[in-house]
Protein backbone atom coordinates (compact mmCIF):
# COMPACT_ATOMS: atom_id res chain seq x y z
CA UNK A 1 0.00 0.00 0.00
CA UNK A 2 2.28 2.82 1.04
CA UNK A 3 5.91 2.68 1.00
CA UNK A 4 7.78 3.46 4.23
CA UNK A 5 9.33 6.83 2.57
CA UNK A 6 6.40 8.68 2.46
CA UNK A 7 4.68 10.29 4.97
CA UNK A 8 0.98 8.82 5.68
CA UNK A 9 -1.19 10.86 4.74
CA UNK A 10 -4.85 10.98 6.67
CA UNK A 11 -6.43 9.31 3.51
CA UNK A 12 -4.50 6.39 3.87
CA UNK A 13 -5.72 5.91 7.74
CA UNK A 14 -9.02 6.48 6.14
CA UNK A 15 -9.19 3.89 3.65
CA UNK A 16 -7.11 1.53 5.73
CA UNK A 17 -9.65 1.89 8.92
CA UNK A 18 -12.81 1.82 6.76
CA UNK A 19 -11.62 -1.39 4.40
CA UNK A 20 -11.19 -3.22 7.95
CA UNK A 21 -14.27 -2.23 9.34
CA UNK A 22 -15.46 -3.39 5.85
CA UNK A 23 -14.16 -7.13 6.44
CA UNK A 24 -15.93 -7.31 9.73
CA UNK A 25 -19.06 -6.91 7.95
CA UNK A 26 -18.61 -8.50 4.93
CA UNK A 27 -17.37 -11.74 7.35
CA UNK A 28 -20.38 -11.90 9.47
CA UNK A 29 -18.80 -9.55 12.68
CA UNK A 30 -21.17 -7.54 15.03
CA UNK A 31 -22.15 -3.84 13.70
CA UNK A 32 -20.64 -2.63 16.86
CA UNK A 33 -17.63 -4.29 16.43
CA UNK A 34 -17.23 -3.27 12.50
CA UNK A 35 -17.53 0.64 14.40
CA UNK A 36 -14.85 0.38 17.13
CA UNK A 37 -12.63 -1.66 14.45
CA UNK A 38 -12.36 1.84 12.24
CA UNK A 39 -12.72 4.28 15.29
CA UNK A 40 -10.30 2.20 17.09
CA UNK A 41 -7.81 2.14 14.04
CA UNK A 42 -8.34 5.64 12.82
CA UNK A 43 -7.80 7.37 16.35
CA UNK A 44 -4.47 4.64 17.30
CA UNK A 45 -2.78 5.61 13.74
CA UNK A 46 -3.34 9.65 13.50
CA UNK A 47 -7.01 11.31 13.84
CA UNK A 48 -8.93 13.00 16.64
CA UNK A 49 -12.43 12.81 16.97
CA UNK A 50 -12.96 9.66 15.10
CA UNK A 51 -16.63 8.66 14.04
CA UNK A 52 -18.21 6.13 12.64
CA UNK A 53 -21.43 4.91 11.53
CA UNK A 54 -21.94 1.22 10.11
CA UNK A 55 -25.28 -1.02 9.37
CA UNK A 56 -24.57 -4.01 7.96
CA UNK A 57 -24.55 -2.66 4.58
CA UNK A 58 -23.03 0.46 4.73
CA UNK A 59 -20.11 2.05 7.08
CA UNK A 60 -19.63 6.17 7.39
CA UNK A 61 -16.23 6.85 9.03
CA UNK A 62 -14.84 10.57 9.32
CA UNK A 63 -12.04 12.30 11.79
CA UNK A 64 -9.89 15.09 11.78
CA UNK A 65 -6.72 13.96 10.85
CA UNK A 66 -3.28 15.47 11.91
CA UNK A 67 -3.49 18.63 9.20
CA UNK A 68 -6.60 20.04 10.81
CA UNK A 69 -9.08 19.00 8.10
CA UNK A 70 -12.02 16.42 8.71
CA UNK A 71 -12.04 13.77 5.83
CA UNK A 72 -14.43 11.14 5.59
CA UNK A 73 -15.32 8.20 3.60
CA UNK A 74 -18.74 5.86 2.74
CA UNK A 75 -18.20 2.25 2.24
CA UNK A 76 -20.80 0.08 1.10
CA UNK A 77 -20.81 -4.09 1.71
CA UNK A 78 -22.76 -5.59 -0.67
CA UNK A 79 -22.01 -9.55 0.15
CA UNK A 80 -21.48 -11.17 2.96
CA UNK A 81 -20.71 -14.35 3.77
CA UNK A 82 -19.91 -16.13 7.17
CA UNK A 83 -15.51 -16.29 7.43
CA UNK A 84 -15.17 -15.81 11.55
CA UNK A 85 -11.23 -16.51 11.47
CA UNK A 86 -11.07 -12.80 9.69
CA UNK A 87 -13.38 -11.17 12.31
CA UNK A 88 -10.89 -12.64 15.33
CA UNK A 89 -8.06 -11.79 12.90
CA UNK A 90 -9.23 -7.94 12.59
CA UNK A 91 -10.01 -7.88 16.63
CA UNK A 92 -6.34 -8.62 17.39
CA UNK A 93 -4.87 -6.21 14.61
CA UNK A 94 -6.36 -3.81 15.66
CA UNK A 95 -5.92 -4.45 19.23
CA UNK A 96 -2.15 -4.62 18.00
CA UNK A 97 -2.29 -1.36 16.80
CA UNK A 98 -4.43 0.33 19.73
CA UNK A 99 -1.09 -0.94 21.48
CA UNK A 100 1.35 -0.07 19.84
CA UNK A 101 3.12 -2.89 18.35
CA UNK A 102 2.20 -2.25 14.72
CA UNK A 103 2.75 1.16 12.89
CA UNK A 104 0.57 1.95 9.50
CA UNK A 105 2.62 0.15 7.55
CA UNK A 106 2.35 -3.80 9.71
CA UNK A 107 -1.30 -2.77 9.93
CA UNK A 108 -1.71 -2.16 6.11
CA UNK A 109 0.92 -5.83 5.73
CA UNK A 110 -1.56 -7.79 8.04
CA UNK A 111 -4.84 -6.51 6.44
CA UNK A 112 -4.43 -7.06 3.10
CA UNK A 113 -3.25 -10.79 4.59
CA UNK A 114 -6.73 -11.29 6.19
CA UNK A 115 -8.51 -10.27 3.32
CA UNK A 116 -6.95 -12.60 1.13
CA UNK A 117 -7.50 -15.41 3.52
CA UNK A 118 -9.22 -18.47 2.04
CA UNK A 119 -12.06 -20.18 3.04
CA UNK A 120 -12.18 -23.86 3.70
CA UNK A 121 -11.53 -26.55 0.92
CA UNK A 122 -14.18 -27.63 -1.01
CA UNK A 123 -14.07 -31.57 0.34
CA UNK A 124 -14.20 -30.64 4.14
CA UNK A 125 -16.67 -27.91 3.59
CA UNK A 126 -19.07 -30.87 2.17
CA UNK A 127 -18.02 -32.90 4.85
CA UNK A 128 -19.15 -30.19 6.92
CA UNK A 129 -22.53 -29.64 5.52
CA UNK A 130 -23.16 -32.85 5.73
CA UNK A 131 -22.71 -33.12 9.63
CA UNK A 132 -24.09 -30.65 10.42
CA UNK A 133 -27.60 -31.20 8.55
CA UNK A 134 -27.36 -35.01 9.23
CA UNK A 135 -26.88 -34.47 13.18
CA UNK A 136 -29.47 -31.51 13.39
CA UNK A 137 -31.76 -34.08 11.90
CA UNK A 138 -30.87 -36.58 14.44
CA UNK A 139 -31.25 -33.89 16.89
CA UNK A 140 -35.13 -32.78 16.03
CA UNK A 141 -35.91 -36.43 16.21
CA UNK A 142 -35.44 -38.43 13.02
CA UNK A 143 -34.05 -41.27 12.49
CA UNK A 144 -30.71 -42.55 11.16
CA UNK A 145 -31.46 -42.77 7.46
CA UNK A 146 -33.38 -38.92 7.87
CA UNK A 147 -29.50 -38.32 8.33
CA UNK A 148 -28.04 -40.13 5.96
CA UNK A 149 -30.01 -38.71 3.64
CA UNK A 150 -29.95 -35.35 5.11
CA UNK A 151 -26.32 -35.06 4.96
CA UNK A 152 -26.45 -36.29 1.72
CA UNK A 153 -28.74 -33.46 0.36
CA UNK A 154 -26.73 -30.91 2.81
CA UNK A 155 -24.01 -30.97 0.98
CA UNK A 156 -25.38 -30.74 -2.28
CA UNK A 157 -27.38 -27.33 -1.09
CA UNK A 158 -24.03 -26.61 0.42
CA UNK A 159 -22.77 -26.49 -3.19
CA UNK A 160 -25.65 -24.98 -4.70
CA UNK A 161 -25.23 -22.38 -2.48
CA UNK A 162 -21.22 -21.64 -3.25
CA UNK A 163 -22.24 -21.54 -7.08
CA UNK A 164 -25.07 -18.96 -6.42
CA UNK A 165 -22.58 -16.87 -4.33
CA UNK A 166 -20.14 -16.91 -7.48
CA UNK A 167 -22.38 -15.96 -10.35
CA UNK A 168 -24.15 -12.94 -7.81
CA UNK A 169 -27.39 -14.65 -8.04
CA UNK A 170 -29.47 -12.43 -5.74
CA UNK A 171 -29.77 -14.00 -2.07
CA UNK A 172 -33.72 -13.70 -2.36
CA UNK A 173 -33.76 -16.01 -5.67
CA UNK A 174 -31.17 -18.21 -4.13
CA UNK A 175 -32.93 -19.28 -1.02
CA UNK A 176 -35.83 -19.73 -2.73
CA UNK A 177 -34.28 -22.24 -5.60
CA UNK A 178 -32.11 -24.15 -2.49
CA UNK A 179 -35.24 -24.87 -0.75
CA UNK A 180 -36.96 -25.79 -3.73
CA UNK A 181 -34.31 -28.15 -4.78
CA UNK A 182 -33.89 -29.44 -1.36
CA UNK A 183 -37.63 -29.70 -0.57
CA UNK A 184 -38.19 -32.23 -3.56
CA UNK A 185 -34.95 -34.18 -3.14
CA UNK A 186 -35.86 -34.94 0.34
CA UNK A 187 -39.28 -35.93 -0.85
CA UNK A 188 -38.17 -38.12 -3.29
CA UNK A 189 -35.55 -39.74 -0.93
CA UNK A 190 -39.02 -40.74 0.81
CA UNK A 191 -40.61 -41.51 -2.34
CA UNK A 192 -38.03 -44.09 -2.71
CA UNK A 193 -37.99 -45.40 0.82
CA UNK A 194 -34.76 -44.21 2.05
CA UNK A 195 -35.74 -41.27 4.55
CA UNK A 196 -38.87 -42.09 7.02
CA UNK A 197 -39.98 -38.74 7.72
CA UNK A 198 -39.57 -36.12 5.05
CA UNK A 199 -40.27 -33.02 7.37
CA UNK A 200 -37.72 -33.58 10.17
CA UNK A 201 -35.42 -34.23 6.70
CA UNK A 202 -35.96 -31.32 4.98
CA UNK A 203 -35.80 -28.68 8.73
CA UNK A 204 -32.35 -30.21 9.14
CA UNK A 205 -31.33 -29.45 5.36
CA UNK A 206 -32.92 -26.48 5.54
CA UNK A 207 -31.10 -25.22 8.80
CA UNK A 208 -28.22 -24.04 6.04
CA UNK A 209 -30.57 -21.61 4.81
CA UNK A 210 -32.17 -20.21 7.27
CA UNK A 211 -31.83 -17.23 9.09
CA UNK A 212 -31.59 -17.98 12.93
CA UNK A 213 -28.88 -16.70 13.60
CA UNK A 214 -29.40 -13.42 11.88
CA UNK A 215 -32.60 -12.60 13.97
CA UNK A 216 -31.17 -13.84 16.89
CA UNK A 217 -28.42 -11.32 16.03
CA UNK A 218 -30.64 -8.60 15.08
CA UNK A 219 -32.53 -8.51 18.78
CA UNK A 220 -28.80 -8.45 19.82
CA UNK A 221 -28.14 -5.38 17.85
CA UNK A 222 -31.27 -3.49 19.39
CA UNK A 223 -30.49 -4.49 22.58
CA UNK A 224 -27.10 -3.39 22.27
CA UNK A 225 -28.58 0.23 20.73
CA UNK A 226 -27.72 -0.23 17.23
CA UNK A 227 -31.39 0.62 15.96
CA UNK A 228 -30.99 0.59 12.51
CA UNK A 229 -28.75 -2.23 12.29
CA UNK A 230 -31.05 -4.15 14.48
CA UNK A 231 -34.07 -3.69 11.78
CA UNK A 232 -32.10 -3.96 8.81
CA UNK A 233 -30.87 -7.21 9.56
CA UNK A 234 -34.26 -8.53 11.28
CA UNK A 235 -35.84 -7.28 7.78
CA UNK A 236 -33.28 -9.55 6.22
CA UNK A 237 -33.90 -12.49 8.29
CA UNK A 238 -37.77 -12.18 7.44
CA UNK A 239 -36.83 -12.02 3.28
CA UNK A 240 -34.48 -14.97 3.83
CA UNK A 241 -37.07 -17.10 5.73
CA UNK A 242 -39.83 -15.96 2.80
CA UNK A 243 -37.82 -17.01 -0.02
CA UNK A 244 -37.36 -20.05 1.68
CA UNK A 245 -40.69 -21.03 2.67
CA UNK A 246 -42.01 -20.00 -0.88
CA UNK A 247 -39.33 -22.28 -2.12
CA UNK A 248 -40.17 -25.17 0.05
CA UNK A 249 -43.93 -24.76 -0.21
CA UNK A 250 -43.77 -24.66 -3.69
CA UNK A 251 -42.03 -27.84 -4.08
CA UNK A 252 -44.41 -29.48 -2.10
CA UNK A 253 -47.04 -28.32 -3.60
CA UNK A 254 -45.64 -29.40 -6.84
CA UNK A 255 -44.45 -32.65 -6.13
CA UNK A 256 -48.00 -33.53 -4.54
CA UNK A 257 -49.66 -31.98 -7.92
CA UNK A 258 -47.18 -34.40 -9.90
CA UNK A 259 -47.79 -37.10 -7.45
CA UNK A 260 -51.88 -36.79 -8.56
CA UNK A 261 -52.15 -35.34 -5.13
CA UNK A 262 -54.38 -32.35 -3.63
CA UNK A 263 -52.53 -30.79 -0.58
CA UNK B 1 -33.79 -41.52 20.02
CA UNK B 2 -32.47 -41.17 23.44
CA UNK B 3 -32.17 -37.77 25.00
CA UNK B 4 -28.79 -38.21 27.00
CA UNK B 5 -26.90 -38.30 23.40
CA UNK B 6 -28.61 -35.12 22.13
CA UNK B 7 -26.12 -32.47 23.69
CA UNK B 8 -23.31 -34.98 21.43
CA UNK B 9 -25.76 -34.65 18.26
CA UNK B 10 -25.53 -30.72 18.80
CA UNK B 11 -21.97 -30.96 19.18
CA UNK B 12 -21.35 -32.49 15.82
CA UNK B 13 -24.07 -30.28 14.03
CA UNK B 14 -21.99 -26.99 15.63
CA UNK B 15 -18.98 -28.01 14.99
CA UNK B 16 -19.60 -29.07 11.18
CA UNK B 17 -21.41 -25.38 10.93
CA UNK B 18 -18.19 -23.96 12.74
CA UNK B 19 -16.43 -25.14 10.00
CA UNK B 20 -18.84 -23.84 6.98
CA UNK B 21 -18.34 -20.74 9.11
CA UNK B 22 -14.44 -20.69 8.84
CA UNK B 23 -13.87 -20.85 12.53
CA UNK B 24 -10.01 -21.79 13.26
CA UNK B 25 -9.64 -25.25 12.96
CA UNK B 26 -8.55 -25.80 16.93
CA UNK B 27 -11.60 -23.28 17.80
CA UNK B 28 -13.79 -25.60 16.57
CA UNK B 29 -14.34 -28.13 19.34
CA UNK B 30 -14.72 -24.89 21.86
CA UNK B 31 -17.65 -24.08 19.79
CA UNK B 32 -19.00 -27.62 19.75
CA UNK B 33 -18.41 -28.14 23.84
CA UNK B 34 -20.42 -24.90 24.51
CA UNK B 35 -23.28 -25.96 22.14
CA UNK B 36 -23.52 -29.36 24.00
CA UNK B 37 -23.29 -27.65 27.34
CA UNK B 38 -25.57 -25.25 25.83
CA UNK B 39 -27.98 -28.03 24.79
CA UNK B 40 -28.04 -30.12 27.86
CA UNK B 41 -28.75 -26.69 30.02
CA UNK B 42 -31.59 -25.98 27.65
CA UNK B 43 -33.22 -29.80 28.03
CA UNK B 44 -32.66 -29.79 31.76
CA UNK B 45 -34.50 -26.06 32.62
CA UNK B 46 -37.10 -25.89 29.98
CA UNK B 47 -38.12 -29.96 31.59
CA UNK B 48 -38.21 -28.12 34.79
CA UNK B 49 -39.74 -24.81 34.56
CA UNK B 50 -41.88 -26.58 31.27
CA UNK B 51 -41.32 -22.91 29.26
CA UNK B 52 -39.19 -23.15 26.53
CA UNK B 53 -37.94 -19.20 26.75
CA UNK B 54 -36.67 -19.93 30.26
CA UNK B 55 -34.56 -23.03 29.02
CA UNK B 56 -32.88 -20.71 25.73
CA UNK B 57 -32.35 -18.25 28.16
CA UNK B 58 -30.43 -20.20 30.50
CA UNK B 59 -28.97 -22.05 27.98
CA UNK B 60 -27.87 -18.67 25.92
CA UNK B 61 -26.35 -17.04 29.08
CA UNK B 62 -24.52 -20.50 29.92
CA UNK B 63 -22.96 -20.10 26.28
CA UNK B 64 -22.36 -16.90 26.61
CA UNK B 65 -20.28 -17.01 29.78
CA UNK B 66 -18.43 -20.52 28.31
CA UNK B 67 -17.43 -17.84 25.44
CA UNK B 68 -16.43 -15.17 27.34
CA UNK B 69 -14.20 -16.84 29.57
CA UNK B 70 -12.71 -19.20 26.98
CA UNK B 71 -12.19 -15.70 24.42
CA UNK B 72 -10.41 -13.78 27.61
CA UNK B 73 -7.72 -16.37 27.67
CA UNK B 74 -7.05 -16.68 24.36
CA UNK B 75 -7.86 -13.23 23.43
CA UNK B 76 -10.57 -13.21 21.02
CA UNK B 77 -13.40 -12.34 20.50
CA UNK B 78 -15.83 -14.05 21.97
CA UNK B 79 -18.82 -13.61 19.52
CA UNK B 80 -16.91 -16.16 17.25
CA UNK B 81 -17.40 -19.08 19.57
CA UNK B 82 -21.27 -17.58 20.17
CA UNK B 83 -22.27 -17.24 16.85
CA UNK B 84 -21.40 -21.52 16.45
CA UNK B 85 -22.56 -22.73 20.06
CA UNK B 86 -26.46 -20.92 19.54
CA UNK B 87 -27.13 -22.39 16.50
CA UNK B 88 -29.03 -25.10 17.95
CA UNK B 89 -30.66 -23.49 20.08
CA UNK B 90 -31.52 -20.31 17.44
CA UNK B 91 -35.28 -20.46 16.42
CA UNK B 92 -34.07 -21.08 12.35
CA UNK B 93 -37.69 -23.30 12.49
CA UNK B 94 -39.37 -21.22 13.56
CA UNK B 95 -39.02 -18.33 10.85
CA UNK B 96 -39.64 -21.15 8.55
CA UNK B 97 -42.39 -22.45 10.12
CA UNK B 98 -43.59 -18.59 10.28
CA UNK B 99 -43.59 -17.53 6.66
CA UNK B 100 -44.21 -21.15 5.65
CA UNK B 101 -47.54 -20.57 7.50
CA UNK B 102 -48.01 -17.42 6.11
CA UNK B 103 -47.60 -18.56 2.51
CA UNK B 104 -50.12 -21.40 2.54
CA UNK B 105 -52.86 -18.21 3.92
CA UNK B 106 -52.90 -20.20 7.63
CA UNK B 107 -52.74 -16.16 9.22
CA UNK B 108 -53.32 -17.52 12.88
CA UNK B 109 -50.83 -19.89 12.90
CA UNK B 110 -48.41 -17.41 11.15
CA UNK B 111 -48.97 -14.99 14.06
CA UNK B 112 -48.77 -17.52 16.99
CA UNK B 113 -45.42 -19.15 15.17
CA UNK B 114 -44.16 -16.05 14.57
CA UNK B 115 -44.64 -14.99 18.07
CA UNK B 116 -43.03 -18.25 19.78
CA UNK B 117 -39.95 -17.19 17.21
CA UNK B 118 -39.76 -13.90 18.36
CA UNK B 119 -39.88 -14.84 22.09
CA UNK B 120 -37.41 -17.42 21.40
CA UNK B 121 -35.01 -14.91 19.10
CA UNK B 122 -35.27 -12.67 22.52
CA UNK B 123 -35.03 -14.81 25.25
CA UNK B 124 -31.54 -15.50 23.57
CA UNK B 125 -30.52 -12.38 22.74
CA UNK B 126 -31.40 -11.30 26.26
CA UNK B 127 -29.05 -14.11 27.83
CA UNK B 128 -26.02 -13.16 26.12
CA UNK B 129 -26.35 -9.63 26.34
CA UNK B 130 -26.83 -10.93 30.19
CA UNK B 131 -23.68 -13.03 30.04
CA UNK B 132 -21.65 -10.43 28.19
CA UNK B 133 -22.62 -7.81 30.65
CA UNK B 134 -21.20 -10.27 33.69
CA UNK B 135 -18.05 -10.61 31.85
CA UNK B 136 -17.61 -6.48 31.84
CA UNK B 137 -18.16 -6.26 35.32
CA UNK B 138 -15.90 -9.02 36.37
CA UNK B 139 -13.73 -7.07 33.85
CA UNK B 140 -12.96 -10.68 32.50
CA UNK B 141 -10.42 -9.62 30.25
CA UNK B 142 -8.01 -7.86 32.17
CA UNK B 143 -7.75 -11.08 34.90
CA UNK B 144 -7.30 -13.45 31.92
CA UNK B 145 -4.16 -11.24 31.01
CA UNK B 146 -2.76 -11.25 34.50
CA UNK B 147 -2.98 -14.77 34.31
CA UNK B 148 -1.79 -15.01 30.56
CA UNK B 149 1.06 -12.62 30.66
CA UNK B 150 1.47 -9.21 29.09
CA UNK B 151 -0.55 -8.60 26.18
CA UNK B 152 2.49 -9.13 23.90
CA UNK B 153 2.63 -13.10 24.14
CA UNK B 154 3.57 -15.87 21.81
CA UNK B 155 0.10 -16.91 21.35
CA UNK B 156 -0.96 -13.20 20.84
CA UNK B 157 0.84 -13.43 16.92
CA UNK B 158 -0.95 -14.62 13.96
CA UNK B 159 0.10 -18.25 12.78
CA UNK B 160 1.94 -18.17 9.28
Amino acid sequence: MTSPTRPIAPEDILLLAADAARIVLESGGETYRAEETAVGLASALDGVEAECFATPTVIVLSFVGFDGKAHSIVRRVTRRSMHLERVARIDALTRRTRSGELDFAGAAAELDQVERMEGRPPLVSLLAAAAGTGFFTLLFGGAWNDALVAGAVGAGLSRLTRFFARRAIPDFVANLLGAAGATILCLFARSLGLATSADGTIIGVIMLLVPGVAITNAIRDTIGGDLVSGVSRGADAFMSAAAISIGAGGAYQLWNLLAGRAL
Amino acid sequence: MPAPLEPLWAAVATAGFALLFNLRRRDVPIAALGAALGWAVYMLVSSVTAAQAVGLFAAAAVIGLWAEFVAAFLRRPASVYIVCAIIPLVPGGGMYYTMLASVKGQTWNALTTGLATLQAAGAIAAGLALSGAFARLLSLRRLAGKWTGPVHSRRDRPRR
